[in-house]
């Protein structure tokens, strides 16, 4: 189950973060996508690591806990998607295609004329359709 | 072949290096021995690792064993070869012979026995006795050497080499060393080809039924023993790597259920470095190992190869690795291990890696980002074992100690519960236990945050832990107990711990507790649920039974020691995080430090961490992480008496994004500013609200202002304050862009200022700027003692507290000031000359140049001769309608009088001390303002003769008059604008004169003609002279002209003439000629038409009730005629007589003569001297003419009437052309008395100079 999606600016600033917990406990998600940056900036700052990725948009499992998952995905503007989910058994394929989808969602978020780049995204339209992505996530593979 | 186990570990303890056989044929070893042993270990060595490449080895260490040694005697073949590794690698022979005769015969023999194994790795060592000096004996060694290797040596290979005991034999020891290297290579050469062989024959068997992997173990670690040995570390590696794959690979392949293993005491602490924590044969379970232990031993092997490569790091990041590995599969069989013994493992399994790699590891060893790495896992390694050892002290009750922070909520909340098969039950004693646990729990008050912020607590735990436990227990007990339990479960739904619970169901919960903690139904807790409490103290038992370590036993005895171990894993991950990439897993856990630090009162500390972990949440605008942690921070600041801290932590928390915080606490954020700032503070701090107040213009263009005015300048103003907040005082300032230099100025604003919250728009007076542009700069205000600054402007519209990141840093003018430029101009509207010494309407343009004039004074000052007529009302109306008004003007000369219906546009001025204040509907538009003036003239003015040239440059002159303007304008009157206008007045008419006939009777005809000098037309109505003495009117009138002329128009600049007959009168008496004037003055009557925008015109000020009504409004010229009394008598007469008619000529003589002639008898009042002679004189041009003869002198002359004489001078004109003759003039006779012909100068015409023809006759 997917349980936190977020956009996080160039600036490291958080532009977009949802949780789909029912508890109320959308802070420690806030932490785990925060932390999940000094990873996104380590591969960045290592090339040497990511090597073969380098000009891969998708950086794969961020880090593995325990207990859930973090992944990352980083687009040409710096702008960094973080997914947190609690299945411990994810298909790679699936998390690209979940970040390919919310990435095109995300475009034409911040292609509104009205919104401000930098500023957090506010539309209801994105967060409909994020949490769509969301809810489909590995149908396409399973089904 | 697994029963060999027990063997192959003691084999594997007692040797851990290469033997090399001896074979002491001529019992010389003791003899030698100590030479061979002093050069071990060998520094440097070549051997080849599996993929028989070379690899050089350093510090090999060996043992020299003579064959004879009961160590290499006695074993089974099937032993040799299964631990061949530990069979000598090499065998030396050791030989001397002194005899050729003996070593055939002996030495050869048995040697060849010797070497005859083919499998054995063999070389000679000659060993010569013979004293260098014995030639004898050396010879003979060299001899008995020699036919050693050429029996022994072959060409592929050196067998031999020769050691002479009493000579120095440097090269001796290079040559055995490198003939040892090659035995041991070819050895180990051999000997991994033989395990290799070995390992794949049995590993293609691994899927069969006959697979034994204790077996295949065996021969896949003699075989890395054997590389170990060898110090070919990366191969022994990589063969224990392999057996880890292979054993993962196969462990759970069969259907076979094998135990885990892990059950035994002491088996929770983790042995994953100490290989040897148990004996290989205890964990063997039917062909194979229990994967609890050996999975461990197989990495504490990897990590000793890892310690003797130097590479920790890689033992850290494949520790991490391993134990979360290790730890899934502990969770496999959760159910058959103690209760939390995975949690227990995992605690202890972090803490000794970290040890061990620690101390292995030095710092700058390694690349940078290596070094990074390391100490990211080091942080990692801590992590997790906080939170597994924050998990075990919450199960024993001590999670009210946890912080609820975001940190321990991420890790514990998704954390599952432990899975045992049954939840530990109480023990049977435990009550006291129990009701000290209760205690506890009752006596746990949740931290109050600061400012009363309320906030839901995050979990700690994945569900509720009471409901977990009792699951777990009622899954196997028959009754229905989870259902019973369900129905109560609203009381303690949300969170494990009651004391986290709301008040009400707090009380609910102790009354519950209280009836169900009586001993009576104490005992059969199995059939209901348990309680808290109980899970709490059944969980430490069940604990303590597991966790056989005393440290770990000891942290979590008692709540202050688990603080003490807390805070010690909390500070181990964060200094390793902070020395790795991941900063901010490090800065995070400085908060969790600073929790306890605060806990324990160290506030300063906590502080600092605070601070910290703020400044990192602020930074990248993570408020919601930022909106938990501040309030912490700020408690702290409050303690401390960090006043500037405390501050702007109270406004940081106000700009925080307002869904953050209720309203209330919003509100109590500022009454601590407030208040802090009203009470008495030692060191006032300015204090930073940029977050908060800000501020711009208003929208729309800036407000511009002209060089040296005051303005208004509206701002607005965002507060960010929840409620009003009232600031004593408030000022902005103001900065050029165009030039940095300038110093900035503050405006002011006056008086105490209240800013709701939201919008306000503060009005400031602005004092006159230089010119430029200016943007708004810093805000600064004050809040009771509190000096407050903003740098930061606000878009229009809401305030953004995002204000890390501006994407549009207004830079917006709010102000320009234009350089200095003329505002406004006077002029005056009149482009001609204004009626002398008659009231006229002066106008002056006042036209102000995109400027308003509004209250606008204008200053009046005259020039000398020149008054305003103050009794009367100044004038001012639009320009435009000036000049509309023209038309009107012709018809009526009243009628601006009465055009007041001209309404708002017209009006009339009073002046004050010399001042008016224009009207504010003049304030921008072009308007005329009509002064009255008069111009004050000293005397008549002259009329001229006639003839005489152009005497009316001279009035023009006399006519200026100046007229000093002020004008005090602008917001303030801070504008002045001077100037000083010309006015050109003149008479209507110039005045000339000219007698035009003189009758025989006496009368003269005098012609006087009127020059109109202004651009109106004329009328003249009447006129007379006032003749002087010695004239009379010819007739006996009044001297005017005859009426029915009159009117008489005289249009612009034309002419009009008037003839006046007029004669001598007789001889005045004395005293009449006193009475009357000295000159002629001639009045005339007249009217004027003209437009006052033009020029001259009537002057409308005269008081007309005054007059009678049909005399119509005229004016009167008056001008002074100078007349003069016609010569009377001439007494002598002076002609030019006729030159002769051929003319004259330069050069040429001429006779010039005058005739004198004395018209009548000499009188006696005339000079008596002279009667008889009259003096004259010659007046020539000299250039024209060269006079001979004298030119002065005395002619006689009768004194009788008709006398006459000719007076003849000689002359020669100089020049051609039409010349002025000489003229004859009479010195003593008054020019009245003389008569002339011609009567004026004449020209005479003078011929050029006859040619010379002399040269010029043809011959």
């Amino acid at each position: 189950m997917i349980v936190c999606v977020a956009v996080v600016g160039h600036q490291n600033n958080p532009l977009y973060i949802q949780s789909f917990t029912e508890a109320d406990d959308a802070l420690k998600l806030h932490h785990i996508v925060h932390c999940s940056l000094d990873v996104v900036d380590e591969r960045v700052n290592n090339p040497k690591k990511s090597g073969p990725m380098l000009n891969e948009t998708f950086l794969g499992l961020l880090y593995p806990t325990e207990n859930y998952k973090v992944y990352g995905y980083l687009t040409n503007t710096k702008v960094k998607f973080i997914l947190v989910t609690t299945d411990l058994d994810v298909r790679d394929a699936d998390v690209r295609n979940f970040f390919g989808r919310f990435h095109a969602a995300y475009v034409d978020a911040v292609s509104n004329p009205f919104h401000v780049p930098g500023k957090k995204i506010t539309s209801r339209t994105f967060a409909e359709r994020v949490s769509n992505i969301v809810k489909s996530f590995g149908l396409s593979s399973a089904g | 072949m697994a029963n060999f186990l027990a063997q192959f570990q003691s084999i594997k303890n007692s040797c851990d290096h290469i033997i090399i056989a001896v074979e002491d044929v001529s019992d010389l070893w003791p003899l030698v021995k100590k030479g061979f042993e002093e050069r071990l270990p060998y520094e440097r060595a070549c051997l080849n690792n599996k993929t028989r490449n070379p690899v050089f080895v350093e510090k090999l260490r060996a043992e020299y064993i003579l064959t004879t040694d009961s160590r290499l005697r006695s074993r089974f073949h099937q032993e040799q070869s299964l631990f061949w590794f530990r069979e000598p690698y090499a065998t030396v022979v050791l030989v001397t012979c002194e005899d050729l005769d003996e070593f055939k015969t002996i030495l050869k023999p048995r040697l060849k026995l010797i070497v005859q194994n083919e499998e054995r790795e063999w070389f000679i060592v000659f060993v010569s006795k013979a004293p260098p000096h014995n030639d004898q004996a050396t010879k003979m060694a060299k001899k008995v050497y020699a036919k050693l290797e050429v029996d022994f040596s072959s060409k592929k290979r050196e067998r031999c080499c020769k050691l002479d005991i009493q000579g120095p034999e440097a090269n001796f020891w290079e040559d055995l060393e490198s003939k040892l290297m090659e035995s041991i290579r070819n050895t180990l050469d051999r000997r991994i080809q033989f395990y290799e062989d070995e390992i794949r024959k049995l590993s293609d068997q691994r899927f069969m039924p006959v697979w034994n992997f204790c077996n295949f173990f065996i021969l896949k670690e003699s075989l890395a023993f054997m590389f170990e040995m060898a110090h070919l570390h990366e191969d022994s590696l990589r063969e224990y790597d392999e057996l880890e794959l292979c054993y993962l690979e196969t462990v759970n392949m069969t259907g076979k259920q094998r135990d885990f293993g892990g059950v035994d005491h002491g088996d929770d602490q983790a042995a994953l470095l100490n290989p040897g924590k148990k004996p290989l044969t205890q964990i063997v379970q039917d062909d194979s190992f229990r994967e609890f232990e050996f999975r461990q031993y197989l990495f504490a092997c990897q990590a000793k190869l890892l310690f003797k490569l130097n590479r920790p790091f890689e033992v850290s990041s494949r520790g991490y690795s391993f134990i979360i590995s290790f730890s899934k599969a502990l969770a496999l069989h959760e159910n058959v291990l103690p209760f939390c013994m995975r949690e227990g493992w995992m605690i202890t399994a972090c803490l000794s890696l970290i040890d061990t790699t620690t101390s292995h590891y030095s710092d700058g060893l390694v690349a940078p980002d290596i070094e990074k790495d390391f100490y990211r896992v080091q942080g990692d390694l801590y992590s997790l074992s906080r939170i597994k050892f924050m998990r075990l002290a919450y199960l024993i009750g001590y999670g009210s100690e946890i912080e609820r922070s975001p940190v321990n909520s991420a890790s514990l909340s998704m954390l599952s519960w432990p899975k045992p098969a049954v939840w530990p039950t109480i023990p049977p004693d435990a009550s006291s236990e129990v009701l000290a646990k209760e205690k506890m729990i009752l006596q746990a008050t949740p931290r109050i945050k600061h400012f009363g912020i309320q906030r839901k607590p995050l979990p700690l735990e994945p569900s509720v832990l009471l409901r977990e436990a009792n699951r777990r227990r009622a899954s196997l007990s028959a009754g229905n107990v989870f259902e019973m339990f369900d129905g109560r479960s609203g009381l303690t739904d949300g969170s494990g711990l009651d004391a986290n619970m709301s008040p009400s169901a707090k009380i609910h919960a102790i009354t519950m507790s209280r009836t169900n903690s009586s001993p009576m139904n104490f005992e059969s807790s199995i059939d209901r649920p348990m309680r808290l409490a109980e899970i709490y103290v059944a969980a430490d038992h069940a604990l303590r039974k597991t966790i056989s370590g005393p440290d770990l036993c000891k942290s979590l005895s008692s709540i202050e020691e688990f603080e003490v171990k807390y805070l010690e894993l909390s500070k181990g991950a964060a200094d390793n995080y902070h020395r790795s990439w991941w900063k901010r897993h490090g800065v995070v856990l400085d908060g969790e430090i600073a929790a306890v630090c605060y806990k324990r009162g160290n506030f300063d500390l906590a502080a600092k961490s605070y601070e910290k972990v703020c400044a990192l949440y602020a930074g990248e605008g993570w408020q919601d992480l930022l909106a938990e942690v501040l309030p912490n921070l700020a408690e702290c600041q409050k303690i401390l008496n960090d006043q500037a801290g405390y501050l702007a932590s109270c406004v940081k928390l106000l700009s925080l994004d307002r869904g953050l915080f209720l309203t209330k606490e919003r509100q109590a954020f500022q009454s601590e500013v407030v208040h802090l700032a009203h009470s008495e503070m030692k060191h006032p701090v300015p204090l930073d609200v940029s977050s908060l107040v800000t501020f711009s213009g208003i929208p729309g263009p800036p407000l511009e202002l002209c060089d040296g005015d005051p303005g208004i300048l509206y701002v607005i103003v965002w507060s960010g304050f929840p409620d009003d907040i009232t600031l004593e005082s408030l000022s902005l300032t103001l900065t050029a862009t165009d030039n940095a230099d300038e110093g900035v100025k503050a405006i002011k604003s006056s008086g105490a200022t209240i800013l709701n919250p939201g919008k306000n728009t503060i009005i400031l007076s602005l004092p006159p700027q230089k010119p430029g542009s200016y943007v708004l700069g810093v805000l600064t205000g004050q809040i009771g003692q509190l000096r407050f600054r903003s740098h930061s402007f606000s878009k229009v519209g809401p305030a953004d507290s995002d204000d890390f990141m501006s994407y549009e840093k207004p830079t917006r003018p709010i102000l320009k000031v234009f350089k200095p430029r003329s505002l406004v101009d006077l002029a005056a509207s009149v482009s001609s000359a204004l009626l002398m010494t008659e009231p006229q309407w002066l106008g002056i343009i006042v036209r102000p140049i995109n400027y308003s004039l509004k209250g606008a004074i204008l200053q009046i000052d005259t020039g000398p001769g020149l008054r305003i007529e103050e009794s009367h009302i100044i004038e001012i109306e639009r320009e435009a309608n000036a000049s509309q008004n023209t038309v009107a003007l012709d018809s009526s000369d009243g009628a601006s009088n009465d055009g007041f219906a001209v309404a708002e546009e017209f009006k009339q001025l009073t002046l004050r001390d010399g001042k008016i204040e224009l009207p504010d509907w003049a304030s921008n538009i072009t308007s005329v303002l009509w002064i009255p003036v008069r111009a004050i003239s000293d005397g008549l003015p002259r009329g001229t003769s006639a003839g005489a040239g152009i005497p009316q440059r001279q009035s023009v002159v006399d006519g200026l008059r100046t007229i000093a303007l002020k004008l005090e304008f602008g917001v303030s009157h801070n504008q002045t604008f001077e100037r000083t206008l010309a006015v050109h007045f003149t008479n209507p008419f110039h005045v000339s004169t000219r007698v035009t006939d003189k009758c025989n009777d006496g009368t003269l005809l005098l012609q006087v003609i009127l020059h109109s000098q202004v651009k109106a037309s004329l009328t003249i109505y009447d006129a007379w002279l006032d003749l002087q003495a010695g004239f009379v009117h010819a007739r006996q009138g009044d001297g005017r002209p005859i009426s029915s002329f009159f009117p008489i128009v005289v249009s612009p600049t034309s002419r009009a003439g008037i003839l006046f007959s007029i004669c001598l009168g007789a001889t005045i008496v004395e005293d009449e000629a006193k009475s009357m004037p000295p000159d002629s003055i001639l009045h005339i009557r007249y009217g004027i038409t003209g437009d006052r925008t033009h020029g001259a015109h009537m002057p409308t000020l005269v008081e007309e009730p005054s007059g009678p009504e049909d005399t119509p409004k005229h004016l009167i010229f008056s001008s002074a005629i100078v007349l003069q009394r016609p010569v009377l008598d001439p007494c002598l007469a002076v002609g030019f007589l006729p030159l002769p008619s051929t003319g004259l000529r330069v050069g040429q003589l001429v006779t010039m003569n005058w005739r004198l002639e004395r018209l009548k008898d000499f009188e006696e009042n005339t000079a008596s001297e002279s009667k008889d002679e009259v003096l004259y004189e010659v007046n020539a041009n000299s250039e024209n003419w060269m006079i001979a003869g004298r030119k002065r002198g005395h002619v006689p002359l009768s004194t009788k009437q008709g006398s006459r004489i000719v007076i003849s001078i000689l002359c020669v004109p100089l020049a051609a052309g039409y010349v002025r003759p000489p003229q004859l003039g009479l010195p003593n006779v008054d020019e009245a008395n003389i008569s002339c012909n011609p009567p004026g100068p004449h020209l005479i015409c003078v011929l050029p100079p006859a040619l010379s023809s002399s040269f010029c006759i043809p011959a």
